[in-house]
């Protein structure tokens, strides 16, 4: 068994730091539903200019009407995304021993900087809207990862002296949860391609059928290999449960999209249907980020198991079949 | 710590990067002198032009209208005027709003002079007046707003240049104009999602809409052989070939049908599955 000591858990551990990347976390979901907002209300291109709006940085109550309630309230959101993650990245760089966690807060920061540029092109240069809007979700996406698994690696819970245990199967979990995170990431570009016009439904399903079984795969691994680490297990049920719900709110906005098609306007339920939809989705990534880790962080490559880098007792020891 | 204000620098650039985007100027929203009509001889009248009329008819029942709700907006919502879709206007099996246009022949194998005065699409009641209109290529294109709230008026072109300029009450008009033929542009709102309008662009003068009654002329055709192109929001397009003699007055009527459709999307599950 290879376990950290409490003396080092109280040394690493800052509090504020984790509360910090949490709140960041839950303003990014926020951020999300308004630019998922944005889209369904077909708001993107309501206020014309950037980075101001309508000439001004807080707009007047007259102005803050119809589709530019969606995209201003995305932009002030996006400024308080923006503002947060600089703090977070300050704080960051000055307090934490990790140098790799240094260079996260840097790429959180860079990440949060490029998407706002992006979005900036996104409005200023409308008639590209389909091309720019796919890497405005897929940084989306990527910075709101990285920011969830700040907040993992900030938790005391990470910290905490842990069991570990070899991956030693042909498929070794380890490389099989990174690979479900990738195609969970991919397979929200494409619904965001889908979303923004950029190709047809095809790719999205296709995307669908192979995430759904990706996270089946994943999950079928850790319950069979892992039954009693709750550590890995919980993420594991989540993303699980996630995936279902997930799957029926695709058929349901698929649907709800195509009778919305003769209305004047978007209309609910279609909003709502695919507003969720794309935060379900966002909340699936994050849930197989945090397994990932936790699988990383918990599991050791078989290469190095048998170097007798580490004893293999850990999770076998505790009951889970390898 | 100095590789920590190292650091700190490095975010410094990434943010003057950020500003060095919202800064960039934009592209010019005005349309240059695109025309291709340059190289073609100038249209001279031998006074022996004819006409073409017609009705647009429509078979089938007529599309139910929605009810728009206005609500999010309580100045389109208290506006007077019709509150609901007019994208299939028909009345006594007639159809409005359908563009009609010459394609081939003498029209396109010359080039013919811009109209000085200006075609005024009105925003009034959160709608936009007329919803489908014609405009020839460098003929000034006006934006009026009589309502009493913002708008945007965001034509989303493939030929020509997209542009997207708010316009708040008692703005002056907007005047811009398409260097380039293109039938038809989108127009839309943006804050105002259920305001739409088409807008035909060509280098020539032979194009009308359908009045309510479903009429159309289209005045002083040259004699030739043409495609008379019938284009509709909704129910696509469908084309007649005529050929109109000197001094002739020709009718030519069409008739869409209930269920007729433009070009499938990959949206389109119906009947038969559309993918793309």
């Amino acid at each position: 068994m290879n376990e950290r000591t409490g003396k080092a858990v109280s040394d690493q551990s800052n509090v504020g730091l984790h509360r910090l990347a949490v709140v960041l976390s839950v303003l990014t979901v926020a951020l999300l539903v308004a630019g998922a907002l944005v889209t369904s209300n077909e708001a993107g291109d309501s206020v014309p200019d950037w980075p101001l709006s309508f000439g001004r940085w807080l707009i007047n109550s007259n102005s803050f009407v119809a589709n530019v309630r969606y995209e201003y309230s995305h932009r002030f959101i996006a400024g308080i995304v923006g503002a947060t993650t600089l703090l977070l990245a300050v704080w960051t760089l000055f307090s934490e021993r990790r140098r790799w966690m240094r260079s996260l807060a840097l790429c959180a920061f860079a990440g949060v900087v490029a998407q706002a540029a992006i979005g900036g092109l996104r409005v200023r240069f409308p008639e590209y809207k389909a091309l720019i809007a796919v890497p405005h979700a897929l940084v989306a996406q990527s910075f709101f990862a990285v920011i969830v698994a700040m907040a993992v690696f900030t938790s005391r819970k990470w910290l905490l002296p842990r069991s570990t245990g070899p991956d030693n199967a042909n498929l070794p979990l380890r490389r099989l949860v990174s690979i479900t995170v990738a195609a969970v990431l991919i397979q929200l570009v494409l619904g965001a391609g889908f979303r923004h016009q950029a190709f047809g439904i095809v790719p999205h399903i296709i995307g669908a059928i192979a995430v759904t079984v990706m996270i089946a795969l994943t999950v079928f691994a850790v319950w069979r290999r892992h039954k009693q680490e709750e550590y890995l297990i919980r993420p594991a049920r989540l993303a699980a449960s996630l995936l279902v719900v997930q799957l029926g709110l695709g058929i349901a906005a698929y649907f709800a999209r195509l009778a919305s098609k003769s209305d004047p306007q978007p209309l609910e339920p279609m909003i709502s249907l695919t507003v969720t939809h794309l935060v379900v989705g966002a909340l699936t990534l994050a849930t197989m980020v945090v397994l990932a880790l936790r699988c990383h962080q918990v599991l050791i490559p078989a290469r190095r198991e048998s170097a007798g880098a580490v004893s293999a007792a850990g999770l076998r020891s505790s009951g889970a079949a390898v | 710590m100095l590789r920590k204000i190292g650091t700190v620098c490095v975010m410094l650039t990434l943010a003057m990067l950020l500003i060095a985007v919202g800064c960039g100027k934009k592209h010019p929203s005005t349309s240059e002198d695109k025309s291709e009509a340059g190289s073609k001889p100038a249209y001279a009248s031998k006074g022996d032009e004819g006409t073409i009329t017609g009705k647009v008819g429509f078979d089938g029942a007529s599309p139910v209208s929605k009810k728009i709700d206005m609500s999010q907006d309580a100045n389109c919502a208290s506006s007077s005027g019709d509150k609901m879709t007019d994208d299939t206007q028909v009345a006594d099996g007639k159809l409005a709003n359908v563009f009609v246009y010459l394609k081939g022949g003498p029209v396109d194998s010359h080039s013919f002079p811009t109209p000085s005065d200006a075609v005024t699409l009105d925003q009034q009641g959160c709608r936009y007046h007329p919803r489908v209109i014609g405009i020839q290529v460098n003929q000034t294109f006006r934006v009026t707003n009589s309502d009493n709230t913002t708008h945007n008026i965001h034509p989303s072109p493939k030929r020509n240049e997209e542009w997207n300029q708010m316009q708040a009450q008692g703005a002056p008009p907007i005047e811009k104009k398409f260097g380039r033929p293109e039938t038809l542009i989108p127009v839309k709102c943006n804050q105002h999602p259920w305001m739409k309008a088409n807008i035909g662009v060509l280098a020539h003068p032979y194009f009308t809409v359908s009045a309510k009654d479903g009429t159309y002329t289209i005045k002083n055709v040259p004699p030739g052989s043409y495609t008379l192109v019938f284009w509709h929001e909704t129910l696509g397009e469908q084309t007649q070939q005529v050929t109109v003699a000197a001094k002739e007055s020709k009718t030519q009527d069409i008739t869409y049908k209930s269920g007729s459709t433009p070009a499938a999307t990959s949206m389109q599950i119906g009947p038969t599955l559309v993918l793309p």
